[in-house]
């Protein structure tokens, strides 16, 4: 990964719009080929990250490189290679899907139709409806065609699923994967953990304005280390195992739980132990980023308060 | 520097709007130019000069009614003189005068003619004789009659005059009649009489002029001849007495009369006039005998109140002022007697261009460009802060368009739809008044098109301001409250101001609220200059055009600048 070429690479960006409202110190680096996203809460900056990266807003401090370019300077010249989903979905003043669409063709300089029909095919989207009266979803899918059919090599998607249906998501997701797949680099944000564990190479959470970690899902995934849940019959039997040197990250003590972390080589000296205890059940418990993040999350608000 | 496809989106987005304020304004303007045309307000206005022009004549008949009739009281008063000079003159020995006026002119005219042998004497030595033979008679008298004479009360130049008409009375015919020739002396002598004073009376009035004062003594000689003849047939019957009365009822009747035939004159009627003609003309002649009839009753009735009550008018001391004041008073027409500043005021609507300002000062100045107002203020803002505001500029600015080009494009878009707006109106306003075309239109084709060439300016300078605005702020409703209220302000400073400016008639001005134009660019638009054939408005454009290119390109730096929250 590390001779791979840096697409978009933002250092030390600050914008700050004060009362603790703003983005401060980013620091990340999207590499070619690569899905990245950006997960947090209303108002904690993402959208704020994005703007500066498509050049609409300028750095305070830092400054973002797209393609090695000044993303602030060179911004027209950077938008030949990104096309972009904006947050909010607002259309120009035309009147149906098909005219907006010629009109960003033009704008893009774009000729050839056929990959804008493709998608319009795949997302079942009605082009010729009046760009008011869509919902909120034909907005959504129309607004993802406009961004996919100029076929850049720099995808930048601000929340973009926002309004889809279930169904629907999963085509969207589909098409990003198939983008992923060109070898295309993508930049999304999203409130949702479960699209971007699903799609990201890796995620940013960013809180406050702050980037708090990046995870990066295969490694996460694929770690050799797992956690598994386990429920004992005995009392005394549940006491007994905690006082055993396993790594437990969970303790449920009305249950009689514990959730323990185990190294896949250790997992037979584990079974060995626990041949001697009755177990209700023993599970695996999956990765799952939003827990991850939370009990991230968790740790550096228990370190803030600890500080204090 | 330039997108055509957004240029084609702001047209998409716009004509709608751009055709309906188009189509309105055109519509607007017509019906402005044809309504004035065919409803011919000129000839309201030339009325009202007419009522102005009547009032006048009317004013100058009068006074020409009362100072015939003062003409003729005048020569009619001196029939007192005529009386007494008469008598005293009976009282004179007339044989004995005739008789030494004979006798001198013979003695004269002898002695001339020995010391000339025999030559017959030149009209200048005729006169010679004459002012010898004058001299000698009166030198005759004033030795013997002196004391008698005096008490008559005849100055010597009087007196010399008489003696001249007797001399000249006897050279002409010598076989005359004594008491004939005395007769015709006297009345030649009171004639002279007449005039004398006439003169000196009419040159002590107000605005005299030798001129006028030698035409008026002429006039008055003239009545008095009238009178004369009045004189000696009323006193052939019994009993007539002569009271001030009946001079004045013969004076009225006199100038009655002499305006009834001066009017019927003017209208040269002949025998193959029409019925209708003759009874026009004696309308207008009775009304204006009438009218006399009037002024004179009026110089009356005034003289009564200034002898009956002299102390309520102090500032009146002698006849003279009497008469004068009397005349003005008499003569006044409808339009002196209501007030001066009304009088004012009506006049000065009589003399407005009523054309330049429902066309030049109220149409391309208010309500011409109140919906291109309206126009540039939400096209302008839907041009940049409206897009920024709804977050659609993203969709052109994630496309390789620099925010140059996209100023530049909405910028010429807003001044080309401007342009085409006022070249149709433009176009409109040429056609209809060729429509409603005449002598009657008092704006020509090259005024047109500089009003239009102002509204464009004008519009100009605020679609630069609105595009600035649009600009600067990210959200429409700062945009359009700041941008749009302010031009809108202004437009309403000039409706206030309009009321305050020169363009509106005194009766309706209020001097106060011309302050409110200084707070409008729209004054900048100096359509009376224009109208008046004043080069001001050249200047005023060059601001109003520098006005919208500063602000335009203040606007395309100030977008290129700030934070898009797009």
């Amino acid at each position: 990964m590390e001779e791979k070429e840096e697409v978009i690479k933002v250092t030390n960006l600050t914008k700050d719009y004060k009362n603790n409202r703003g983005i401060f110190d980013l620091n990340f680096t999207v590499y070619k080929g690569e899905t990245f996203g950006f997960v947090g809460t209303n108002g904690s900056g993402k959208t704020t990250t994005i703007r500066h990266i498509m050049g609409f807003i300028k750095p305070q401090e830092g400054n973002v490189q797209v393609l090695g370019m000044d993303a602030w300077k060179d911004s027209c010249e950077i938008k030949k290679n990104v096309a972009y989903i904006p947050g909010e979905i607002a259309f120009p003043d035309l009147s149906t899907g098909i005219a907006f669409f010629k009109a960003q063709a033009e704008l893009l300089n774009l000729k050839n139709m056929d990959h804008a029909n493709e998608l319009i095919k795949r997302l079942q989207l009605d082009p010729s409806a009046n760009l008011k009266r869509m919902s909120k979803g034909m907005k959504q899918k129309t607004a993802i065609v406009a961004a996919l059919m100029g076929d850049k090599d720099i995808l930048i998607l601000d929340e973009p699923t926002t309004g889809l249906d279930p169904l629907m998501r999963e085509t969207f997701l589909e098409l990003i994967k198939e983008e992923k797949a060109k070898g295309k680099t993508i930049l999304m944000s999203s409130q949702m953990f479960d699209e971007l564990e699903t799609t990201c190479d890796r995620v940013a959470l960013i809180f406050d304005g702050r980037i708090i970690d990046i995870a990066d899902i295969n490694a996460l995934k694929n770690a050799d280390s797992k956690a598994y849940k386990i429920e004992f019959i005995e009392r005394e039997d549940y006491l007994k195992f905690k006082k055993l040197k396993f790594n437990i990250i969970r303790d449920q003590e009305k249950y009689s739980q514990v959730t323990i972390r185990i190294e896949d080589k250790k997992i037979n000296h584990l079974f060995d132990v626990l041949k001697n205890y009755r177990l209700k059940f023993i599970s695996e418990v999956k990765f799952n980023l939003e827990k991850h993040f939370k009990e991230i999350l968790q740790e550096k608000i228990k370190g803030g308060e600890n500080v204090q | 520097m330039f997108s055509k496809a957004l240029f084609k989106q702001s047209m998409k987005a716009n004509w709608i709007k751009w055709t309906c304020v188009t189509v309105a304004t055109c519509v607007m303007l017509a019906i402005v130019i044809i309504a004035l045309g065919s409803l011919a307000i000129d000839n309201i206005r030339d009325s009202l000069k007419g009522v102005f022009q009547q009032a006048d004549q009317e004013s100058v008949l009068k006074t020409n009614s009362v100072d015939s009739y003062e003409l003729y009281l005048t020569s009619a008063q001196f029939e007192n003189g005529l009386e007494t000079m008469s008598n005293t003159l009976n009282g004179l020995p007339l044989t004995i005068i005739w008789n030494s006026v004979a006798s001198n002119y013979e003695k004269n005219y002898q002695e001339f003619m020995d010391a000339n042998a025999g030559v017959e004497p030149t009209k200048d030595d005729l006169v010679q004789i004459r002012e010898e033979t004058v001299e000698d008679t009166y030198n005759y008298f004033n030795e013997n009659f002196g004391e008698m004479i005096g008490s008559f009360g005849l100055s010597e130049s009087e007196i010399k005059q008489f003696l001249t008409i007797t001399v000249l009375a006897y050279e002409s015919d010598k076989t005359i009649s004594e008491s004939t020739a005395m007769i015709t002396a006297i009345e030649s002598s009171y004639l002279q009489y007449v005039q004398d004073n006439a003169y000196e009376m009419y040159l002590q009035q107000e605005d005299a002029t030798e001129e006028t004062a030698t035409a008026s003594s002429l006039a008055a000689r003239t009545l008095a001849s009238y009178a004369i003849e009045s004189y000696k047939t009323q006193s052939a019957q019994e009993g007539f007495v002569y009271t001030e009365d009946t001079f004045k009822e013969e004076a009225n009747l006199y100038v009655n009369q002499m305006i009834y035939d001066q009017v019927l004159a003017t209208f040269n009627i002949t025998d193959s006039s029409t019925d209708e003609e003759k009874t026009n003309a004696e309308y207008y002649a009775v009304a204006s005998k009438v009218l006399a009839n009037t002024a004179i009753s009026t110089y009356e009735l005034w003289l009564d109140e200034y002898e009956n009550n002299p102390e309520r008018y102090p500032e009146i001391t002698n006849d003279t002022e009497a008469k004068s004041s009397a005349r003005i008073e008499a003569s006044a027409s409808i339009m002196d007697q209501i007030d001066a500043e009304v009088a004012a005021a009506l006049s000065e609507l009589g003399n407005m261009d009523m054309y330049g300002l429902i066309i030049g000062n109220l149409f391309y100045r208010v309500a011409g460009i109140l919906l291109p107002m309206v126009y540039v203020i939400m096209v302008a803002n839907g041009l940049l802060a409206g897009q920024v505001d709804s977050g659609s500029m993203a969709y052109v600015l994630s496309t390789p368009t620099k925010r140059r080009a996209v100023t530049v494009t909405q910028m010429t878009y807003l001044m080309l739809s401007l342009l085409a707006m006022f070249l149709l109106v433009t176009v409109t306003s040429v056609v209809s008044i060729w429509i409603v075309g005449g002598n009657d239109f008092t704006i020509n084709f090259a005024e047109i098109l500089l009003l239009n060439l102002g509204a464009f300016l004008t519009m100009f300078a605020f679609a630069g301001f609105c595009f600035m605005c649009s600009s600067i702020f990210n959200r429409s409703k700062y945009s359009m409250s700041i941008g749009g209220g302010i031009s809108i302000l202004m437009l309403v400073c000039t409706i206030l101001g309009l009321f305050g400016s020169d363009v509106v008639p005194v009766a309706m001005r209020i001097g106060q609220m011309n302050f409110f134009n200084y707070l409008s660019i729209i004054s900048l638009f100096d359509a009376t200059s224009i109208l008046s054939g004043g080069m001001d408005f050249l200047w005023k454009f060059g601001i109003l055009a520098l006005i919208g290119i500063v602000t335009f390109i203040v606007g395309v730096f100030c977008f290129e600048k700030k934070d898009l929250p797009l």
